[in-house]
């Protein structure tokens, strides 16, 4: 026994520490435990944490578009054969229950299901805005939801419009969409609401093809301009002091799998990229990003669980189950 | 004592057996232009801590035993091609990046092609010939973008010179449906007998699929010597795609960024 002690069964390697100054993870591409046979994934688009600790990731799979997951990546159910656009994910606490809104591509809607599946509400397309003839114009990819229970819609993939409704799905007003001023908007994929600044809560929108946030007040007066250069950020994902974002690919290697994981502190800084280079300002701007590890293909969102952990869902990535990153101390 | 060393011999196992090797990214190249007038500079970013950047000016592929990047590297030399390599201790190396640089050649006052898809104009009458490209994005506004069924080229220059080559760039982005032209046919003008001769052709075949998006160069020689101002070039975009594409069958798109007569 003693002999077997000096020598590890498995020669040691270091694990590849990823990221930079206080955010610093170790991978684990095997993190799910689901039998691909039963359970397959396609695109995996976005993920949330339950308040049971549950991790919930929403796949375009319609043989089950929502997985669920305890942390250590054991399957505990699925549901979900109705998504066939299944996109963007987010997780509301309404009154003590927790409800999802689910942004369908292919469906042009907005659905808000129960945490196991029941359709609670469906939002068409918003002919309100006098912006769409039809519904194919509109493709929705991500919401935002406040503590009021006010809706916000990014028409991502459609007519970049952010899509404000009251929680009964009331029609309120838009915002953001195409055009050369600061205030509008070009893939916007993702958006989020802030209460960072304890003084006002704000929304951030994602502007993808510009490689930047867009912040705007609840009302969508536009306030101001992260520049992420160099990276197509997804949607923020805000979790504490910090927000993090899946970088799909970079600017200068489009379609060559160049995706890499961003993390901003409170005042919009990058502090660390994960695979991706070393975060640098020159002038107060900030260089060029790209990446440089391999881990990833095209990253597309990022879960932050109760423990720091991260959870990274890939698009187009070879039907991969979503990675876990571990906090390195 | 076996209580507390299986465990812990247990916990080594599971511990090292998910240690997992890694390949970096190549390393970043910037440069203004691949095409220069007396001499360009071309940095290498790579910020990844552990890790080091090779090259080489000579054509070779870059190894640990080529130099290591510490400064901007000045060109001078027509034709010169850095190929550089990332590797660090625990990784994969990086696979190799490259890019040619390419010196100007004669003179040209003027250059008047057919009419480009309105998505791809370039940028401006003197795309072809303003010494600015030779950078593989489809975005980038140095390129012509057709997708038709020939493309004409007619340069200009300053005045009568002897011509030995021509060289003409293009993109390559198969994944985007670019491919390079299946052939290209060049004429110079012959003012004894007031008409167009034909100075060279050239095939290309694309039965392979290349993936990731690069510019590649192709250069005509002339194949006897002769005078003349002027040139016409005509390319014949791809017209059938080749099978293990998506778009098998269908015609490419065919993209140019400069025109160089030597």
């Amino acid at each position: 026994m003693a002999a077997l002690m000096i020598k590890p069964p498995i020669p040691f390697k270091e694990d590849t520490v990823l990221g930079q100054n206080n955010k610093r993870y170790k991978i684990d591409t095997h993190w799910s435990q689901a039998d691909v046979s039963r359970y397959p994934v396609n695109d995996c688009h976005e993920m949330v944490q339950d308040s049971k600790g549950r991790i919930l990731l929403l796949t375009n799979e319609t043989k089950n578009n929502v997985l669920i997951y305890d942390k250590k990546g054991k399957l505990l159910t699925t549901w979900g054969n109705e998504y066939p656009g299944a996109h963007g994910l987010t997780l509301f606490n309404e009154n003590g229950t927790e409800v999802l809104f689910i942004c369908d591509n292919s469906r042009h809607q907005v659905i808000k299901t129960t945490i196991d599946g029941k359709v609670l509400m469906v939002l068409d397309y918003p002919k309100e805005t006098g912006q769409y003839s039809k519904a194919e114009e509109y493709i929705p990819t991500e919401t935002a939801i406040t503590p009021d229970g006010d809706i916000y819609v990014a028409d991502g993939y459609g007519k970049d419009f952010i899509i404000h409704y009251d929680s009964q799905g009331r029609y309120i007003n838009y915002f953001g969409g195409r055009g050369d001023e600061e205030k509008h908007l070009l893939n916007a994929h993702g958006i989020c609401l802030d209460f960072r600044d304890s003084g006002q809560p704000n929304l951030i929108v994602t502007s993808r093809q510009q490689n930047a946030f867009k912040r705007y007040t609840l009302k969508g007066e536009y306030i101001n301009t992260i520049s992420l250069t160099g990276a197509w950020v997804c949607r923020p994902v805000i979790k504490g002091d910090y927000l993090y974002s899946a970088v799909l690919q970079t600017n200068s290697r489009q379609g060559q799998q160049s995706g890499f994981v961003t993390i901003l502190d409170k005042n919009y800084k990058v502090v660390s990229n994960l695979a991706g280079s070393a975060p640098n300002y020159t002038n107060g701007q900030l260089d060029e990003m790209y990446q440089t590890i391999k881990c990833f293909d095209y990253p597309h969102d990022v879960c932050v669980d109760d423990e720091e952990n991260l959870y990274i869902a890939q698009w187009n990535s070879g039907k991969v189950y979503p990675y876990k990153l571990s906090p390195v101390i | 004592m076996k209580k507390i060393l299986l465990p812990a011999l247990l916990f080594s196992f599971f511990n090292y057996s998910y240690a997992q090797e890694f390949q970096l990214a190549p390393p970043m190249l910037q440069y203004s232009s691949a095409f220069f007038t007396s001499s360009t500079t071309v940095s290498l970013k790579f910020e990844q801590p552990g890790t080091q950047v090779f090259y080489t000016l000579n054509n070779k592929e870059s190894t640990e035993n080529s130099v290591t990047y510490k400064k901007p590297i000045k060109i001078t030399k027509h034709l010169t091609t850095l190929k550089a390599k990332a590797t660090g201790k625990g990784f994969i190396p990086s696979e190799t990046v490259q890019v040619t640089f390419i010196k100007d050649g004669l003179k040209i006052k003027s250059v008047e092609q057919s009419l480009p898809d309105e998505k791809f104009p370039g940028n401006g009458t003197r795309t072809l010939f303003d010494n600015e490209g030779g950078i593989a994005n489809l975005h980038n506004k140095n390129f012509l973008g057709y997708q038709q069924d020939s493309v004409e080229i007619n340069v200009t220059l300053e005045k009568k010179e002897k011509i030995n080559s021509l060289l003409l760039d293009f993109l390559q982005d198969q994944g985007n449906w670019i491919f390079l032209p299946q052939k290209i046919q060049v004429f110079y003008f012959d003012d004894k007998g007031n008409h167009y001769e034909l100075m060279e052709h050239k095939e290309i075949s694309a039965d392979s699929i290349i993936k990731g998006s690069s510019n590649v160069f192709e250069i005509i020689k002339a194949s006897k010597k002769f005078i003349s101002d002027k040139l016409k070039i005509i390319l014949i975009p791809l017209q059938s795609i080749p099978e293990g594409h998506p778009g098998k069958g269908k015609p490419g798109w065919l993209f140019i960024d400069e025109v160089k007569i030597y």
